[in-house]
């Protein structure tokens, strides 16, 4: 990220701020018992969820589990079957302009108007917004600064690749300098690099003061992201209890050694390996053991070391966030390999 | 102008400037242009010498350009605004309009009017030949503002129609074919259901005859007498009922341009263009064919043939003062299937959206 004076949380060019009359309102994205079917296909059942002003919270669910029309909704396009959202108070269905003039969206599919370049795409956008041209302009100079976007940013739209579309797409939900901002499958199509910047990016905006709602795939990486998930299978979100559970429950560990025998043979020493620890097999990477929960994990890393095992590698096989998403979705695989017809998916 | 309306102009014209750079810029778009000016100049050369247009003036000339544009556009113009919207939408581009500030009103109207000013270039580049048809001579200022008034608004039908029907359906290739059949419903089916329905309602009509059966003929006067009349001879035969039907007609876009032109007549009642020889074709099938005629050749006879003149029928010029114009309900209708395909593609585009069709999606 080269430039960093983008954005401020009260930044001149920030458009239709989210101030009340009195100044004091509700800020983030609020969600409670949101449905929504299409026809007899329910698509979202009970959504509820809270992102705060200044966080990131992932959104994270199978194919099919209603992400996408989540976001729809929460994007001022679809309307809610029951259910209540806010956008910093206000409502999508019978607010969508004072929605849209805070809240910034990337779609997963990646749209550009073929002809135009990168900067007219976002000069564009920014008249949108009712920026006058000469704002627009000087904020595409900034938004093609900030997302990399430098070398391409004259040539039509339709000769960019894959991420560099996916650049553009962000460029474009940021233009307003929005307060809440939504972002199905942003990292999708990156280079590590990339998102690396995305990261950054991301996590500075909340800095700001910017409620983020995140889709994504990419589990591993919503860890060092998100301040917060909300777990989403069969259009329903998990209860904070079942995520708990879920995130206590029994997981993989991985030990590598710089003596892989020495490893060996203090894992079949008796003591070493605790009442709640099973030796699950070793692998390319190192041992895999099976740990109940972080306490037995510390004590029989405490164990190894006693032992005199040279211990250089010890840690979780998954990330926090890939252990409860697939402990969650294993509760229920009747379920969620069932055919949920969705609009994301028909043709 | 309050601030609201200015608003909403500079959103509407940011739409329109937005489609334009879009589906227009390019350069395939100009050398379809330079075609199309080929065409009509090799069309108005060709017209100049066929009617011998430095004698008898450019009427013809001007009315067969104004026809040619209308055939042009209608052949173009559903290709380039009938997948507008959802060809927007397949591109996704749709959706990352409608959660900007931009209304639907602004999206659709945008669209519309983008359509709109893409087929009145086909007008403009038809003006070189236009003007050289005036100045041939004999083209009325009425001629000339009419048809190009009522001509701008039926491009207008169609680029509303095409635009209508994208936002109404949600397969671009689909859009695109029923707006060409639309187009070609009014252009091509309403003469082919005027001209089957009209002689599908066959009538009987009678036809009695009196001749001369025998007379004395005076060489000098030139008078018969002595006539010995025949017994009533009468015959039957059908006849097209095409006044029932002559209203399907109105709803053609040619019939309305040609229709809507203040009629042009030589000295002998004829018309000096194609508006008018349509125009009284057209009102000529108002007329009910006589269901009964009686010919009496003895009475002629006796009268010396005095009135020749009695069987020839009135002057196209009498038939077209003498029947209704029909031209405004065609526009109406036109601009009535217009303005509704708008509101119905308005009603289908707005979000947040209550209600998907089958298998459609929003972005």
């Amino acid at each position: 990220m080269s430039v960093t004076t983008v954005f401020g949380p009260g930044g001149s060019d920030r458009l239709g701020g989210p101030d009340g009359p009195n100044g004091i309102v509700p800020s983030g994205i609020a969600v409670t018992g949101v449905s929504r079917s299409f026809g007899s296909v329910p698509a979202l059942l009970d959504a509820t969820l809270t992102v705060p002003a200044g966080s990131v919270t992932a959104l994270i669910g199978p194919n099919g589990s209603g992400k996408t029309t989540l976001l729809l909704m929460l994007a001022t396009l679809l309307t809610p079957d029951t259910g209540s959202i806010r956008i910093n108070g206000h409502d999508p269905v019978t607010e969508p302009e004072r929605v849209r003039a805070l809240m910034g969206w990337m779609p997963d599919t990646l749209g550009s108007w073929p002809s135009l370049s990168a900067r007219a795409a976002l000069v564009t956008t920014g008249r949108m917004y009712r920026m006058t041209g000469e704002q627009a302009a000087v904020r595409a100079d900034a938004l093609i600064a900030l997302t990399d976007l430098g070398d391409f940013a004259d040539r039509p739209s339709r000769v960019l690749s894959r991420g560099q579309k996916q650049r553009l797409s962000l460029a474009r939900a940021l233009v307003h300098s929005p307060g809440v901002l939504l972002l199905d499958e942003p990292a999708s199509g990156l280079d590590p690099a990339a998102r690396a910047s995305l990261r950054q990016l991301l996590r500075r905006l909340a800095g700001e003061g910017a409620a983020i709602l995140v889709s994504s795939h990419v589990l591993a990486e919503l860890d060092e992201m998100a301040d917060a998930a909300v777990y989403l299978a069969d259009g329903r979100t998990a209860s904070p209890e079942q995520v708990a559970a879920a995130g206590a429950s029994a997981r993989a560990w991985r030990i590598r050694s710089l003596d892989e025998s020495a490893l060996e043979r203090a894992l079949a020493t008796p003591g070493v390996v605790g009442a709640l620890v099973q030796v699950l097999g070793v692998d390319q990477l190192g041992t895999l053991v099976q740990v109940e929960n972080e306490a037995s994990a510390a004590a029989l890393l405490h164990n190894l070391v006693l032992s005199g095992v040279p211990v250089c590698d010890f840690g979780p096989a998954v990330g926090n966030v890939e252990h409860t998403f697939l402990d969650l979705t294993r509760d229920r695989p009747a379920r969620h390999s069932s055919v949920v017809v969705n609009p994301e998916v028909t043709p | 102008m309050n601030d609201r309306n200015r608003l909403f102009l500079t959103g509407l014209w940011l739409i329109v400037t937005l489609e334009l750079r879009q589906r227009v810029r390019g350069v395939s778009w100009y050398v379809l242009l330079g075609v199309f000016m080929l065409l009509v100049g090799i069309v108005t050369f060709l017209l100049w010498l066929a009617t011998s247009a430095w004698l008898s003036g450019g009427g013809g000339v001007f009315s067969t350009i104004i026809f040619f544009v209308l055939l042009l556009a209608t052949l173009v113009s559903p290709a380039l605004s009938g997948n507008a919207i959802n060809g927007d939408r397949d591109i996704g581009t749709l959706a990352t309009t409608q959660v900007t500030l931009i209304s639907t009103g602004q999206l659709v109207l945008g669209k519309f009017l983008a359509a709109w000013i893409t087929a009145l270039a086909f007008l403009a580049a038809a003006l070189p030949f236009l003007i050289f048809a005036v100045v041939l001579g004999e083209v009325s200022l009425g001629t000339i503002s009419v048809s190009m008034l009522v001509l701008a608004a039926e491009l207008g039908v169609i680029a509303a129609v095409g635009v209508g029907l994208s936002g109404i359906l949600n397969r671009p290739l689909f859009s695109i074919v029923l707006t060409y059949l639309l187009v070609a419903a009014l252009s091509l089916g309403t003469p082919i259901a005027f001209a089957l329905l009209g002689t599908a309602t066959q009538q009987e009509a009678t036809s009695v005859n009196y001749q001369v059966v025998q007379s004395t003929y005076d060489q000098q006067t030139g008078k018969q007498s002595d006539i010995v009349c025949s017994t009533a001879q009468t015959s039957t035969y059908t006849v097209p009922r095409f006044d029932y039907f002559w209203w399907i007609l109105a709803a053609n876009p040619y019939v309305v341009v040609a229709d809507a032109s203040p009629g042009s007549f030589d000295e002998g009642g004829r018309p000096t263009d194609l508006f008018g020889q349509i125009a009284v074709g057209v009102r000529g099938a108002q007329a009910a064919p006589e269901l009964y005629t009686e010919y009496n050749g003895c009475d002629e006879a006796a009268k010396g043939y005095a009135n020749q003149q009695s069987g020839i029928g009135p002057t196209p010029q009498e038939t077209y003062d003498g029947a209704v114009p029909s031209w405004f309900i065609g526009l109406f209708i036109h601009v009535v299937l217009g303005a509704g395909a708008l509101a119905w593609a308005w009603r289908r585009t707005r979000t947040p959206a209550t209600h998907l069709a089958a298998g459609s999606r929003i972005a």
